[in-house]
C-alpha cells in the first residue's frame, strides 16, 4: 500500500523521513502527525526513529541508508551519531563521510545491493559508500541531471525516474539497478521522485497531492502487493495514463 | 484541475439608480469640495474640470468592468454560447452589452464636452452650472440604461448559479424522455443529490456530478428530459438537453423506460431516439434499459422486442438495468466509461499527442547482467499479514498520547532505543572537563580495560606493592628539613606581601620608594639563614670604584640664564622652549592667554562640536503634518 502523507503542510515526504528494508528515520517536527503515519504503519515490523542530522528537518535529503547501514554527513553532531546508534539494530553500520557534496540523500540513490551515485562524488566516499551499504555503486546521470538521489526511487524490486528519461536511458539504468523501471511522477506532476516518495520493499509514502493514477503505477512498479506488476501500467493502465498524461 | 470557465466571479451590476448614486457620492468624497470666489479663475475652472473627469472616469472604469466580466458569446466553448443563448436570449444579450458599450462612450463624449466648455467659463457660478449640467447628462445617459442593467443583473445571478460544466473533460452524459430514470441513475453513480420525483420534468436544468473510474475522474452530465417534437417547438427546459448533446464530446447514455410506466411507449422512445440521432454522430453511444425491476427485455412484447433488436443491429450497445435494485447499474456506467476512454485514446493517438509521453509508458525490464540473486527483503510478518489480509490491530501511537496529554506531551527519544532498559535512560554529558566525550569513545574499551585489571592483579599477586618503604639516611634527612623549611618561609612571604598590598595600592616604581635592597642587608640576611657570606669579593657585592673620582670634570656645567645647570638629557618644556630668557618667557605667557580669551567668552564650543539650537521648531511641529516635515535632518 502506498500512503499519502504530509509533513506540517509539505508535500515533500522524501525530505523528512528515510525509509528502508529494516528501519526507518522520520524527522523531529513540530506534531507527530507525520511520524505517526509511518509508526502505525510501520512500528510493528521494524523501529521508527526521530532523528535530526546537523541540527535540521531534511534528514531524507542529508543521508544515504539501506538495510546493511547508513550513511550521514560530517556536519552530524556527536550526539545525533550516538542517538542513532542507540537506536538502530547492532546489524546496521553507521558511518559519517566526509564530503563536499553533504547532501548525500540528493547525490545518491540506493537500494540493498546498487547505488547511483553523482558522478563528482569523492572516490573516498565511493569506497565508504560501498563498503557501509555493501553495494555495488554505479557514477550516472538520470535525465541528465546530475543529482541521482534527487530524480529517482527505487527499491530491491522496482523503480521510478524522472518523467524525461528516454526509454533507452530507462533501459540502461534498469540492466544497472536489476530492477524494472518506469518513469513517472510524484505529487500531480512533480518531478523531484525522491523527495517526493520514500519506498521500500513493501510500503511506501508518497505526498498528499499524488493522484491516484500515480499511485497507482507506484503500487505496481515497486510490487507493493501481491496482485501488483509493473507489466500492468503498459497493459491495463495504458488508457489511463495516455488520457491523464495528454 | 479547475474549469476555465467560472462565471461565480462577475462583479455585480448596480441598478441604474445605485449606480447613480455610487459615482456621485464617490466623486464627491474623492475630489476637493471647497472653492472660493474670490480663487483665481483658473483654479476655478480646475477644480470643475476635476469633477467632471473624475465621475466621467468612474462610470468608465464601472462600465468596462461590466464589459469585460461577462463572458463574449463568440470567445466562449459554443456549449456554453449556446446554453447561454438558450437560457439568456443570445439578441438580448448581446443588445444588453452592446447598449452599456454605447453608454460608456457616450459618457466619455459628454465629459470631453464640458470639460472644453469648462474652459471657456469665466465665473465661479458659471463654471459649477457646467459641472452640474455635464454630471446631470452623464447620469441621465445611466438612468436610459436601466433596463439593460436590470437584464445583466439577472443573468448574472443565475450564470453563477450554473453547474461548472468542464466541456472538454471525459464527460457522461444521459438524456432520454421526461421520467425514464436519468437523475436516479445519476444520483446512484455519484454524488450529484439530484431531485428525483414521479412526475415528468422534476430535473430543469443540467446537473452535474463525479465519479471515479479507472483512476480517473469522469463528470456525469444529466439533462432535463425531451420529447419527441420537431425542434423550433422544444421549450428552454429541453433546449438545455438539446444544447449539451450538441456540444459536449462525451459519451451518450440514452435512457429508456421499458415498463412504459413514464407514459411514453417503446415506440415513442425509439423514435425520439432516431429524431435527434444526428446528435450521437461520432460519440460513444449506449442505449440503456432503466425499470427492469418492473419488467425484463425478455419479458416484452414480440413487437417492442423487434424495435429494441433495431438498435443491436445498428451496432449500438443495449443495456440493462434497474436503479431501483441497483442491479445493471455500475455494468453501464462501466462500460460507458470503458468507450469513452476507448474512443478518446484513439483520437488523441490519432492527434500525435502521445509521442511526447512513450517514455512514460514504458517500463523498462533489466536484462540479467551477472548470475547474482537480488532477492527482496520482505519480512514474515508483513506477507503474514499480506495473506491473511487481517486489519492490523489498533496500536496507540505517539500521536495519540500527544492528543492525550496535551500540552504535558514532551518527545521521548530516548523510549524506542535499543539498549536494555536498565541503562536506556542514562545521562551521558556532553562534555566532561573541558572534553568532548565522543572524542574517547573506543569500541574496545571494555576489552581494554580488563586487559588492564588483569595485569593489575597480576601485579598485586607478584608482589609488586607489598614492599615497605626505605629508611632515610641522615643527610637526606637534613634536606628534607631545609627543604620544608624554605617551602614554610616561601609561603610567609607570599602571605605578608599580600597583606602588604592590601587593596591593591598602586605599586610605586623602585626609585620612589624607601632604598630595600642594600648588600648589608642582603649580607645579614644570608648569614641569618646560615650562608657564609664572609669571604666573597668575587661576588661584586661592592661597587667598584669610579674612576671619575679622582678626576676633575672635563668641561665646566654651563648654566642657562635662569641660573640651572642643564644636563644634557633633559627636555626643555614645550612653554620655554625657543624663549630666550624670563621676561620673554611672561610675554608669551601672556599673549597666549589672550588668544584664547575669545575661545573662553563663547563657552569653549569650538566648531566641531555638535549642536542643536532649537529642539522643536514650533513651524515644523503645529498644524497637519504633510510628508517628511516632522523629521526635520
Amino acid at each position: 500500500m502506498a500512503v499519502r502523507v504530509q509533513f506540517e503542510n509539505n508535500n515533500e515526504v522524501g525530505v523528512f523521513a528515510k525509509l528502508t528494508n529494516n528501519y526507518c528515520l522520520v524527522a523531529i517536527g513540530g506534531s507527530e502527525n507525520f511520524y505517526s503515519v509511518f509508526e502505525s504503519e510501520l512500528s510493528d515490523t521494524i523501529p521508527v526513529i526521530h532523528t535530526s542530522v546537523a541540527g535540521c528537518r531534511i534528514i531524507g535529503r542529508l543521508t544515504v541508508a539501506n538495510r546493511h547501514g547508513i550513511l550521514v554527513p560530517n556536519s552530524t553532531t556527536d550526539q545525533e551519531l550516538q542517538h542513532i546508534r542507540n537506536s538502530l539494530p547492532d546489524s546496521v553500520k553507521i558511518q559519517r563521510v566526509e564530503e563536499r557534496l553533504s547532501a548525500l540523500g540528493n547525490v545518491i540513490a540506493c537500494n540493498d545491493y546498487v547505488a547511483l551515485v553523482h558522478p563528482d562524488l569523492d572516490k573516498e566516499t565511493e569506497e565508504v559508500l560501498a563498503d557501509t551499504l555493501n553495494v555495488e555503486v554505479f557514477r550516472h546521470t538520470i535525465a541528465g541531471s546530475v543529482l541521482t538521489g534527487s530524480y529517482c526511487a527505487f527499491s530491491n524490486q522496482g523503480g521510478i525516474v524522472h518523467p524525461k528519461t528516454t526509454v533507452a536511458d530507462q533501459d540502461e539504468l534498469s540492466s544497472l539497478l536489476q530492477v524494472p523501471l518506469v518513469a513517472g511522477t510524484i505529487n500531480r506532476g512533480s518531478d523531484v521522485i525522491g523527495a517526493g516518495l520514500v519506498v521500500n520493499d513493501w510500503s511506501a509514502f508518497c505526498g498528499f497531492d499524488t493522484t491516484a493514477t500515480e499511485i497507482s503505477v507506484i503500487e505496481n512498479v515497486f510490487r507493493l502487493n501481491e496482485a501488483n506488476q509493473p507489466s500492468v501500467i503498459t497493459t491495463d493502465m495504458r488508457e489511463s495514463l495516455i488520457e491523464t498524461l495528454t | 484541475m479547475t474549469s476555465q470557465y467560472n462565471f461565480k466571479k462577475i462583479v455585480i451590476v448596480p441598478t441604474a439608480k445605485d449606480f447613480i448614486d455610487i459615482v456621485l457620492s464617490k466623486t464627491q468624497r474623492k475630489t476637493p469640495t471647497v472653492v472660493h470666489k474670490q480663487y483665481k479663475i483658473s483654479r476655478i475652472r480646475q477644480f470643475y474640470m476635476r469633477k467632471v473627469k473624475f465621475s466621467q472616469q468612474t462610470f468608465h472604469d464601472k462600465l468596462s468592468t461590466i464589459l469585460t466580466d461577462f463572458p463574449k458569446l463568440d470567445d466562449i466553448h459554443p456549449f456554453y454560447a449556446d446554453l447561454m443563448n438558450v437560457l439568456y436570449d443570445k439578441d438580448h444579450y448581446k443588445l444588453a452589452l452592446g447598449q452599456i458599450n454605447i453608454a460608456l462612450h457616450l459618457i466619455d463624449n459628454v465629459s470631453k464636452d464640458y470639460v472644453r466648455l469648462l474652459k471657456y467659463g469665466d465665473s465661479l457660478y458659471r463654471c459649477k452650472q457646467l459641472k452640474k449640467a455635464a454630471l446631470g447628462r452623464m447620469a441621465t445617459i445611466m438612468k436610459r440604461q436601466a433596463q439593460s442593467l436590470q437584464y445583466l443583473e439577472q443573468v448574472r445571478q443565475h450564470l453563477s448559479r450554473l453547474p461548472s460544466i468542464d466541456p472538454n473533460t471525459r464527460t457522461l452524459l444521459i438524456c432520454g424522455f421526461p421520467n425514464v430514470g436519468k437523475s436516479s441513475f445519476i444520483n446512484k453513480i455519484t454524488r450529484a443529490d439530484v431531485e428525483v420525483q414521479p412526475y415528468a420534468f422534476t430535473t430543469k436544468s443540467l446537473f452535474v456530478g463525479h465519479t471515479d473510474h479507472r483512476y480517473l475522474r469522469w463528470q456525469v452530465v444529466d439533462t432535463p428530459g425531451i420529447l419527441d417534437h420537431p425542434l423550433e417547438n422544444r421549450n428552454t427546459i429541453e433546449m438545455q438537453a438539446i444544447a449539451a448533446l450538441a456540444h459536449l464530446r462525451a459519451a451518450i447514455l440514452y435512457v429508456m423506460d421499458i415498463s412504459e410506466q413514464c407514459g411514453h411507449t417503446i415506440e415513442q422512445q425509439v423514435a425520439l431516439f432516431e429524431s435527434i440521432k444526428p446528435l450521437f454522430a461520432n460519440k460513444p453511444l449506449l442505449v440503456v434499459l432503466n425499470k427492469t425491476d418492473v419488467i425484463r427485455l425478455e419479458e416484452l412484447k414480440p413487437e417492442q422486442k423487434t424495435l429494441i433488436q433495431g438498435f443491436i443491429n445498428d451496432d449500438i450497445p443495449v443495456m440493462e438495468m434497474s436503479t431501483l435494485s441497483e442491479e445493471g447499474v455500475m455494468a453501464v456506467k462501466t462500460e460507458a466509461c470503458e468507450r469513452l476512454l476507448a474512443h478518446r485514446i484513439e483520437v488523441k493517438i490519432k492527434s500525435k499527442k502521445v509521442e511526447g509521453i512513450l517514455n512514460r509508458l514504458h517500463v523498462a525490464v533489466p536484462k540479467p547482467r551477472d548470475g547474482v540473486v537480488r532477492p527482496a527483503f520482505v519480512p514474515e510478518n508483513v506477507i503474514k499479514q499480506r495473506l491473511t489480509k487481517e486489519p492490523k490491530p489498533k496500536k496507540k501511537t505517539e500521536r495519540d498520547l500527544e492528543v492525550e496529554l496535551e500540552d504535558d506531551y514532551s518527545l521521548d527519544l530516548k523510549k524506542n532505543y535499543d539498549l536494555p532498559a536498565d541503562f536506556k535512560y542514562d545521562v551521558i554529558p556532553e562534555f566532561w572537563e573541558g572534553k568532548n566525550i565522543a572524542d574517547y569513545i573506543d569500541p574496545d574499551i571494555m576489552a581494554k580495560l580488563e586487559e588492564l585489571e588483569r595485569e593489575e592483579e597480576l601485579r598485586i599477586e607478584s608482589g609488586v606493592y607489598d614492599k615497605e618503604e626505605e629508611e632515610m639516611d641522615d643527610e637526606e634527612k637534613e634536606i628534607h628539613r631545609l627543604a620544608g623549611k624554605i617551602r614554610e618561609k616561601k609561603a610567609i612571604i607570599a602571605i605578608e606581601s599580600r597583606i602588604g598590598r592590601s587593596g591593591g595600592a598602586p605599586v610605586m616604581p623602585r626609585a620612589g620608594r624607601k632604598r630595600e635592597r642594600s648588600v648589608s642587608r642582603l649580607r645579614s640576611e644570608f648569614e641569618e639563614l646560615g650562608v657564609d657570606m664572609s669571604n666573597k669579593s668575587g661576588a661584586h657585592f661592592s661597587r667598584t670604584k669610579s674612576r671619575s673620582a679622582s678626576r676633575p670634570p672635563i668641561k665646566k656645567a654651563r648654566a642657562d640664564s635662569t641660573g640651572r645647570v642643564s644636563s644634557s638629557s633633559r627636555v626643555t618644556p614645550r612653554d620655554q622652549s625657543g624663549i630666550r630668557n624670563v621676561e620673554l618667557k611672561a610675554k608669551a605667557k601672556k599673549m597666549g592667554h589672550k588668544a584664547q580669551g575669545k575661545m573662553n567668552q563663547f563657552g569653549k564650543a569650538g566648531e566641531a562640536d555638535r549642536h542643536i539650537a532649537v529642539k522643536m521648531p514650533r513651524h515644523l511641529y503645529s498644524g497637519k503634518r504633510g510628508i517628511g516635515k516632522t523629521d526635520r535632518r
